[in-house]
């Protein structure tokens, strides 16, 4: 039996990180920074440890267990891509931006079933597909939240830069050729990953055989995401189009195309409580003993 | 124990002089050899600078030390100039002042520009070539060192060093580092040939700038100033060709009417394909007009008077934290000083413990001699002995210890002396 970990514990940790993180308006302060890492660092261990616990309990990958686990998966990666860059950027204030996220992607798990997804146990030989169905998504999520943030950034450094204001001490941001190149590589990388994760989930539901549970191609998030990936595809194509230097506008573009993915998504999961909700009365759903 | 140090800054003497009196670097074998043969007990730091020149002295015997008149001289028969023409520049320190000042100096908090950082390497290489020269002793060793961690503490603990205060630096750092990624692939268009311009070229040059061109109404002087700074001239009637090719744009004329309206740059922009461009309007009155900066997202132009609002902002910012950083500075030289001045009685001290040493050692042998029966209780009266002596030396030390706080205490140290027959 592996001792317990509640969300608490690493929500507790990020919370007190981005509170040390808003220090920043006052000025540069290395005590608070070094605080802010190990919050995070703590946090992140905690979260680790929730999660495999989670995976033993359920005999599951978190990614498959159920939609309250893929979420935590998703914030895990957003604070490991984030504390690797703050150890990498130490001047810069990526925390203000990226900490926030992680606590909306962690409370929201409040709101979400935590039981095991019952169809994941009927299809035995279907599982990797799965994974990787779920693997692409959760990638293709994290590269679009990185996308929204470099684009708020983006906007945010533009405006300073043309109201001629002085930035606070302890508040750097990075320059704009850097956080164009962050908004357009996160952008194009997370339509590459949805749109693999579309797929996968495409192949899964026609490949399955009649007797195993699953998803419906009409189900209420299967056809808003396929909207908005529309959407995503007409934002790439813009991109390729215009490679000059449109900034600004990339940065709009992208604002509404991952918002809108990201709203569809998480609102979904959050409205419903799973994210395929509707195949959750499998009939031939076989689920193991879970561990206790 | 005693410091000095005698020095003329910025605040007491005119560059003329200070140009006199300066050290040039490879001057400096030859003044620590002058000053090891007028004052061989001495050590010596000399600190030159642009801004100071300083010689910091230290003496464990304060009657070695060389009076404010004798450095004068030195400074005059080194230099070749006569005391007369600096001799009231010059200013001394000494004792816990000489800690306060150097403090201060490596601090930055007697900075021309307050919180500027050269000033700690600047003590530094001082420090290490006094070093090199056998220049430096026991006292400056400490002095110098603790006043690297005071600048360092300072740096840390305050905002002084927050925040560009000069035109060209907040031009630079706080603009056009976040508006280009690197510099060296950028050409660079500097219009007029100011003082501004200058400073702002050293800038974007120190950022990697390479192409510059100078674009001015007069050849010659854009020929001086390409050649001072490896750039090309280009020819000023073609204005409106490098205003479209250039990525930063540095211009001084401040030409009436303005040099370059809303029009003018308008052409200039649509023959760029709107690519970003980063204007340093440094004129007065101003060269580009106000407009132009809403023409497209991708124009930044940046105006005397945004880039000295944000120097003041930021000049008033570092000086509400002086205050903080003058509390350090208290604390430190409290802390050194309370430790050279203990420092300065531990040879008295060593010297009353080696003599009771002895004392007790003459009458052991002379007990265990006279009573032999004494021996298998030997240890426990060897420890008695010594709990004695501890106990009956304790006050008087503690003594010493405590008047040690305040200063080299001449008088008890003089007293132990007399009432021990301590011999030097």
């Amino acid at each position: 039996m592996m001792p317990h970990t509640s969300i608490y514990c690493f929500l507790a940790c990020y919370v007190v990180a981005f509170g040390l993180e808003l220090t920043r308006f006052r000025g540069k302060s290395t005590v608070s920074r070094l605080f802010s890492l190990g919050f995070t660092g703590a946090g992140l261990l905690a979260h680790t440890w929730y999660l495999l616990n989670r995976s033993y309990e359920t005999s599951l990958p978190p990614l498959l267990s159920s939609t309250h686990d893929w979420m935590l998966v998703a914030a895990w990666l957003v604070v490991l891509i984030y504390l690797v860059l703050a150890v990498l950027q130490n001047e810069m204030a990526i925390g203000v931006f990226v900490l926030p996220v992680v606590l909306v992607l962690v409370a929201s798990t409040y709101g979400l079933n935590h039981a095991p997804n019952n169809e994941i146990y009927a299809m035995q030989a279907r599982r990797s597909w799965g994974l990787l169905h779920a693997g692409l998504l959760v990638f293709g999520v994290v590269a679009a939240a990185g996308g929204l943030l470099s684009a708020i950034m983006y906007l945010l450094q533009h405006r300073r830069l043309k109201t001629r204001h002085a930035q606070p001490g302890g508040f750097q941001m990075p320059s704009l050729p850097r956080l164009a190149q962050a908004n357009r590589w996160a952008f194009l990388l997370s339509f590459v990953l949805l749109t693999l994760g579309y797929a996968s989930g495409l192949m899964l539901t026609i490949a399955a055989p009649d007797e195993e549970a699953s998803v419906s191609l009409m189900e209420p998030v299967v056809l808003i995401s396929g909207g908005v990936w529309t959407l995503m595809a007409g934002v790439v194509g813009w991109l390729l189009v215009h490679r000059g230097p449109v900034g600004r506008q990339v940065a709009w573009l992208t604002i509404v195309g991952l918002g809108c993915l990201l709203l569809t998504l998480f609102g979904l999961q959050l409205a419903t409580g799973n994210i395929h909700s509707g195949s959750r009365s499998a009939a031939h759903a076989v689920q193991p003993e879970v561990r206790r | 124990m005693n410091l000095q140090v005698v020095y003329c800054n910025y605040q007491s003497a005119e560059i003329s002089v200070r140009e006199k009196l300066g050290f040039a670097k490879d001057r400096l074998p030859e003044a620590y050899a002058a000053l090891r043969s007028a004052f061989p007990r001495a050590e010596w730091v000399v600190l030159s600078t642009c801004n100071r020149v300083e010689v910091y002295t230290a003496q464990e015997d304060p009657a070695q030390l060389p009076s404010h008149h004798e450095l004068a001289q030195f400074f005059s028969d080194f230099h070749q100039v006569p005391v007369h023409e600096f001799f009231d520049d010059l200013l001394e320190r000494t004792g816990p002042d000489v800690v306060r000042h150097l403090f201060q100096v490596a601090a930055s908090l007697d900075s021309m520009v307050l919180g500027e950082p050269q000033i700690v390497a600047q003590v530094k290489e001082a420090y290490s070539l006094a070093q090199q020269h056998s220049g430096s002793g026991p006292l400056t060793n400490a002095l110098f060192q603790r006043a690297l961690g005071v600048a360092k503490r300072v740096r840390t603990e305050t905002g002084l060093a927050e925040g560009r205060v000069s035109i060209a630096s907040v031009a630079v750092g706080d603009f056009g580092r976040k508006i280009f990624d690197r510099f060296d692939d950028k050409k660079i268009l500097v219009i007029g040939a100011g003082e501004m311009a200058i400073e702002a070229v050293r800038y974007l040059k120190d950022v990697g700038g390479r192409q510059i061109w100078v674009c001015n109404r007069t050849q010659e002087r854009a020929e001086s100033l390409a050649r001072e700074w490896g750039g090309e001239v280009r020819p000023f009637e073609r204005l409106d060709d490098w205003l479209s090719q250039a990525d930063v744009i540095v211009s001084t004329t401040g030409a009436d009417p303005c040099l370059v309206p809303v029009s003018r740059f308008k052409q200039a922009r649509a023959k760029a394909k709107y690519k970003p461009v980063f204007v340093l309007d440094l004129g007065v009155p101003r060269d580009f007009e106000p407009a132009i900066r809403d023409l497209d997202d991708n124009v930044f132009l940046y105006c005397i008077d945004d880039l000295e609002a944000i120097c003041e902002q930021n000049r008033r910012s570092r000086q509400r934290e002086v205050d903080k950083a003058l509390t350090i500075v208290d604390q430190e030289v409290d802390k050194l000083m309370g430790e050279l001045y203990h420092r300065a009685t531990g040879p008295i001290v060593k010297r009353l413990r080696d003599q009771w040493r002895d004392v007790v050692d003459q009458e052991k042998k002379r007990l265990f001699q006279r009573l032999p029966h004494l021996e298998k209780d030997r240890s426990e009266i060897e420890r008695s002995i010594e709990q004695m002596v501890n106990k009956l030396l304790h006050p008087p030390l503690e003594a010493l210890r405590d008047e040690a706080r305040e200063g080299t205490p001449h008088g008890l140290l003089d007293a132990l002396r007399r009432l021990f027959r301590l011999q030097e």
